[in-house]
């Protein structure tokens, strides 16, 4: 996939890093590289813009990172079910563009698309966390404040990577995308300790509301090549957009999905409806003034984000969830960001503790 | 009416109600039918400001997602029934904020009248209410009781078991039990 970039800027310091030659030796003729001393001002919005979040989708931001990588995922709350994901953060922000994206809200302030030149750092704190918690099964992935492999072409860390976690006992990495961007994934044997998991979304949300994401079709091929290469493979339907003839539509991508890979060869289906923050809500709305998937029939949910209603969005998700289970019941499900009592509600039983589901899908 | 006309009498109903400046532009943004049919709608209906604002953001989703205009939005049967209609301005402006959110949250509608249908069919004593929850944004009842005394408590307990399965009933259908999409 080629994303469009206005303009490559790299911190002074990371000059001579191995990231930034392979930037600068990969990137398109005709964009721009400059340098600056300190690179936090790159990432801010650009003054004048009509859309500094979409303009810094377009500036690559070759920096030192400064804070730790390791971080809880930001998604995570005593509110919600969750998964116990940790975020390894080797990037910020994402050269798609989805309507709905949560990004449009959490790095309003800081829209350049960050790459980490340091991000060898990143290994050794993983190592010191391991080392940490020994016989505890963790579960990294680099897919939360930007795409897992959007840009791999041209940076190369997804490989690195890769053999790194290849190594380490008790660690799975999860690559999250919505690329078929694996070429690099093919060349390294991950020894199944790196699952790659996509977003999948029916035709009408792809169209509607996933700018320069690939298509369904294309995720669920590049799905079925990592796992033929030895990777395991996750998917997510998250968010599920509840607009009319949406149970059909998701319904079908499932077949799709398993006529594509062995439901037996899945490790696991999370599922999650739209929410926004009423923040969100505005900037996404501004941002995508034709999207009608943005114009749904959402209320103010008591955890203060706009959601389906709730009858339209748990029996959406209940009949997903029986699919699922028709196809295989030995596939692992979780619910993304839903109050306990709709996963009850959903999958007959109340959420696991993050840690305790964490493990699981780490042990998948 | 020339589109220059249109924006005027828009920006005075503006200046003389006023209406702050982002939705002043959502309005002078639409085609020149549109705005000038929602200045009739305001006109007719005296709509207060509170009104014309949700109005024209229900107004524009309900077009967006229909993939029409606002002007042929206000031009269906219901909406120009109300804008034809005799009657109290501000019943009328009441009748058409309702039906413009009829239009955009159809399937809320729909679930919200089957509940409050069942709801009904409780016959609930005076000493207790159901109440659903706003917008049907979770799926917690709200079970209220108002007693004086220790005989009328329980007599709210004991009307309240009789009815067990009824209220059961409400609960799986805020569960999304049986929702027909």
């Amino acid at each position: 996939m080629n994303f469009e970039l206005d303009e490559i800027v790299i911190e002074e310091r990371c000059r001579q890093s191995a990231l930034a030659a392979r930037v600068i030796s990969r990137a398109p003729a005709a964009v721009p590289v400059n340098f600056t001393a300190d690179a936090r001002d790159a990432v801010r919005p650009a003054i004048g813009a009509a859309d500094p979040f979409g303009a810094g989708k377009r500036r690559m931001v070759v920096m030192h990172r400064r804070a730790p990588f390791l971080m809880a995922c930001p998604a995570g709350s005593s509110e919600f079910a969750c998964c116990g994901y940790l975020v390894l953060v080797l990037a910020s922000n994402c050269p798609m563009d989805c309507s709905y994206c949560f990004l449009q809200e959490y790095l309003a302030d800081n829209p350049g698309f960050q790459v980490y030149a340091n991000y060898a750092d990143a290994f050794a704190e993983l190592e010191r966390t391991l080392r940490r918690t020994p016989g505890r099964a963790l579960r990294v992935g680099t897919g939360e404040l930007a795409d897992s492999l959007a840009f791999d072409r041209m940076t190369g860390i997804s490989r690195e990577l890769v053999e790194f976690c290849a190594l380490r006992e008790g660690l799975l990495l999860e690559l999250k995308t919505k690329t078929d961007e694996i070429d690099n994934l093919l060349t390294v044997d991950s020894r199944g300790r790196t699952l790659v998991s996509w977003t999948l979304s029916p035709p009408q949300v792809f169209s509607s509301s996933e700018k320069r994401t690939a298509s369904p079709a294309a995720r669920l091929a590049a799905a079925r090549r990592v796992l033929d290469a030895g990777y395991k493979v996750g998917f997510h339907l998250d968010p599920v957009i509840a607009y009319p003839g949406a149970e059909r539509d998701y319904l079908a991508l499932l077949d799709d999905l398993f006529d594509t890979i062995s439901p037996a060869r899945i490790a696991f289906i999370s599922l999650g409806g739209l929410r926004m923050t009423p923040t969100l809500r505005t900037a996404a709305r501004r941002r995508h003034p034709h999207d009608p998937l943005l114009c749904g029939e959402e209320v103010l949910a008591p955890d203060g984000r706009y959601r389906t209603f709730t009858p339209l969005r748990a029996s959406l998700l209940r009949a997903l969830e029986r699919r699922i289970a028709a196809a295989s019941p030995a596939i692992m499900r979780y619910l993304c960001m839903e109050p306990p009592s709709i996963h009850r509600r959903v999958l007959g039983h109340a959420p696991a503790p993050a840690a305790a589901l964490g493990a699981a899908l780490a042990e998948r | 009416m020339s589109d220059d006309d249109i924006a005027k009498a828009v920006r005075t109903w503006a200046e003389q109600h006023h209406l702050d400046r982002a939705h002043l532009e959502q309005w002078l943004a639409l085609d020149a039918d549109s705005a000038a049919s929602v200045l009739d709608a305001a006109s007719r209906l005296r709509l207060r400001v509170g009104q014309l604002q949700g109005a024209l953001g229900m107004l524009e989703e309900i077009a967006l997602v229909e993939r029409t205009q606002v002007s042929a939005v206000l031009a269906r049967a219901p909406l120009k029934r109300i804008l034809e209609g005799v009657g109290p301005a501000p019943a009328r402006a009441r009748a058409f904020v309702d039906e413009l959110r009829a239009m955009r949250f159809p399937r809320l509608g729909h679930a919200l009248e089957q509940m409050k249908a069942e709801v009904v069919a409780l016959k609930l004593p005076r000493m207790l209410a159901v109440g659903l929850p706003k917008d049907l944004g979770s799926d917690e009842l709200r079970i209220e009781i108002r007693v004086r005394s220790g005989t009328e408590f329980r007599e709210s307990l004991r009307a309240l078991a009789e009815r067990a399965e009824g209220v059961e009933r409400i609960l799986d259908l805020l569960g999304g039990k049986n929702f027909s999409q």
